[in-house]
């Protein structure tokens, strides 16, 4: 049985225009002047129990409106979707008691009252009996060093101590299916560390499955064996995260060092990287080639030049995620 | 991997999951709900140790305020549409009893409902096993309001005493009866009012109106109001069955009607502001970002 199935959603935001205050608010009931916002387009998709995966996009892509429909908050205006067997926007209490939302940048623990009582409050919500509670919070306590946090106000709580609470109390009913929207945004990388290999590790331990967003790629390499690309709100990629790479990255680097003051012949170079263009640097150069040359070039490289160093690079899942993105743009943008 | 492990039970469910056990399991679970957020709410009082001490000067001066008022009137005549001055006191008691309850648990949930919505916090409301409506207008117990619930019973018991009405135990009962069919009634209202946040982002003057209202045109029975007022403030904002049907029933001047019209207003009231709730909820598209 798979997870979550994702069939040709859609989702379109009505966004009113009109200014400020109640006065224009009346008026734009009366007349009501909307503009159609396209955040998801026609996206469909299969999870499997147990899988870890990336959902990238850039900002306005719709991830974060793929992932409010699939946690229930919102209808799609088209598709369809089900994730354990629930369709999610019916709110079946037996569906949400088995999933969390995680979002970096809200937070859900009440802000006046210590974060345990917080916690008491999922308890009675979920209906988590005494006995597992207690032992998950020891355990989740232990686990992200919440022990001298948990009888603080949430409002005394740095960000990022915030950020491990909350993701410790979204998990005390042991959800099926996590969706985390941005988990370790604003941490520092010590934290994002933390929470990567907790995530992985509550994955490992539960079997749950995990919905990732994320502009970190840190995160996306450690996490995720597979990943689905968004843009405009439309599927771009579902697949591997190496065949991204290998996909949308058809260049390697090839980075040379040479052994002595060597007077480098432009016009004796241009042959031997097949004229692609050369980046200097004080001892030696840059080259980018396409992936299936490169150990063409390499070869003549070392033949031809009195090399004392060379290395061949991919290219950064940075670069290669930026890339899918700029050509998309200008194909959406062209066309 | 830094040698984290999970050793509790993880893969074991509650033993009744939310949403199963029928309509019984939906009523124990919501029970459950209530308590753990108005216990916990309340145990926190020490932390707004500031904060009641400045409520009981507050209801201190309220009350003052409207005892004084009403020997100012009192002085001029001895009845007030039919009402003595112990029963007006009785009055003053219920309304502080019911403002109570509201700034206990309905106005500060609210007002924080209204917040969430315009920070898209509200988010984590729907996303959890349990009824909307029911977490939204419980989640914020402000426990220093306690302060007017106690007083609020204090001067209703007060001022019994000194009303010439004898009550049977039906009265009473009808009385607590009619009470908790004026909270409903003044809780849906509110409700209502709160919703619209889902359509309107700053409302927060609102409930302030609200408050205003209930504050300054409560204190006296709708009776002693002119006809159009008194059906404004029956209907419109629904403070006579909230104060004055209960201080009617414990100075033993309740009518059959009013006490049928007060339970019918309230569920009229109830089943319509949870209609509106979900109607709102289906409109909902939470904040962006
Ligand atoms: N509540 C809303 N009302 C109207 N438009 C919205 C709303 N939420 C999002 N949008 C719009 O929908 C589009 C997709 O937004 P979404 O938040 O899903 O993007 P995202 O992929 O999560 O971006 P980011 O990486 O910046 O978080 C954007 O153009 C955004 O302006
Ligand atoms: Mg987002």
């Amino acid at each position: 049985m798979t997870a979550i199935t994702v069939d040709r959603l859609h989702k379109t935001y009505l966004v009113p225009e009109r200014e400020g205050g109640l006065r224009a608010a009346v008026g734009a009931l009366v007349r009501r002047r909307r503009r159609e916002v396209h955040a998801v387009t026609d996206v469909g998709f299969t999870i499997e129990p147990g899988e870890v995966v990336g959902f990238l996009g850039p900002n306005g892509a719709g991830k974060t409106t793929t992932l409010k429909m699939l946690s229930g908050l919102l209808h799609p205006t088209s598709g369809t979707a089900t994730v354990l067997g629930h369709v999610p926007w019916e709110r079946d209490r037996r569906y949400l008691g088995q999933m969390a939302l995680i979002m970096g940048q809200r937070n859900q623990l009440q802000w006046d009252i210590p974060v345990l009582d917080s916690y008491k409050l999922n308890q009675a919500v979920f209906r988590i009996p005494d006995a597992d509670f207690k032992a998950r919070v020891e355990e989740l306590s232990e686990l992200l060093a919440l022990e001298e946090l948990l009888r603080k106000p949430v409002r005394n709580l740095s960000l990022g101590e915030r950020m491990k609470c909350e993701i410790a109390g979204s998990l005390l009913h042991a959800p099926q299916v996590l969706f985390l929207d941005e988990p370790t945004i604003g941490l520092d990388v010590a934290m994002q560390r933390r929470i990567r290999s907790f995530v992985a590790e509550y994955n490992r331990r539960t079997g749950a499955c995990v919905m990732l967003t994320s502009h970190y790629m840190a995160d996306v390499e450690a996490l995720c064996r597979r990943v689905i690309v968004i843009h405009h709100g439309r599927l771009l990629f579902d697949g591997a995260l190496e065949e991204l790479v290998h996909r949308f990255a058809g260049d390697k680097t090839i980075n040379v060092e040479l052994a002595d003051e060597h007077p480098l012949d432009p016009a004796a170079l241009g042959p031997l990287v097949d004229g692609h263009a050369v980046e200097r640097s004080a001892t030696g150069f840059s080259v980018r080639v396409p992936k299936a040359e490169t150990p063409r070039v390499a070869a003549r490289l070392l033949a031809g030049l009195p090399v004392s160093d060379l290395v061949i690079e991919e290219p950064p899942i940075e670069s290669v995620i930026e890339q899918v993105f700029e050509a998309t743009s200008a194909e959406v943008d062209g066309g | 991997m830094t040698g984290e492990r999970l050793d509790a039970d993880w893969t074991s469910g509650p033993r009744q999951a939310p949403g199963e056990g029928g309509l019984a399991g939906l009523v124990r679970h919501d029970l459950r709900i209530l308590r753990t957020y108005l216990s916990l709410g309340v145990l926190n009082l020490v932390q707004y140790r500031s904060d009641f001490v400045l409520s009981v000067v507050n209801a201190v001066i309220t009350l003052a305020t409207q005892v004084l008022g009403l020997s100012v009137v009192f002085g001029q005549t001895t009845d007030l549409a039919g009402w003595g001055p112990y029963d007006l006191l009785v009055l003053i008691g219920v309304h502080f009893l019911i403002g109570g309850v509201l700034g206990l648990v309905v106005r500060p949930s609210m007002e924080a409902m209204m917040e969430g919505i315009r920070l898209g916090t509200f988010d984590f409301t729907l996303v959890k096993p349990a009824d909307s409506q029911l977490l939204a207008s419980v989640q914020v117990v402000r426990p220093q309001a306690l302060v007017d619930v106690l007083v609020g019973l204090g001067v209703v018991v007060f001022g019994m005493t000194r009303v010439q009405a004898s009550l049977s135990v039906v009265d009473v009962v009808l009385s607590l009866l009619t009470l908790l069919c004026g909270l409903v009634v003044v809780y849906s209202f509110i409700l209502a009012l709160s919703t619209m946040a889902f359509w309107f982002v700053r409302l927060d003057n609102v409930l302030a109106i609200f408050q205003s209202l209930f504050g300054e045109a409560g204190r006296w029975p709708v009776t002693i109001f002119p006809g159009w007022l008194r059906i404004v403030l029956t209907f419109a904002v629904p403070v006579a069955f909230a104060v004055t049907v209960p201080s009617e029933a414990l100075t033993g001047r309740l009518t059959y009607t009013s006490a049928l019209s007060a339970a019918g207003l309230a569920l009229l009231f109830f089943a319509a502001s949870r209609w509106f709730w979900f109607f709102a909820l289906r409109r909902y598209t939470g904040a962006s970002a």
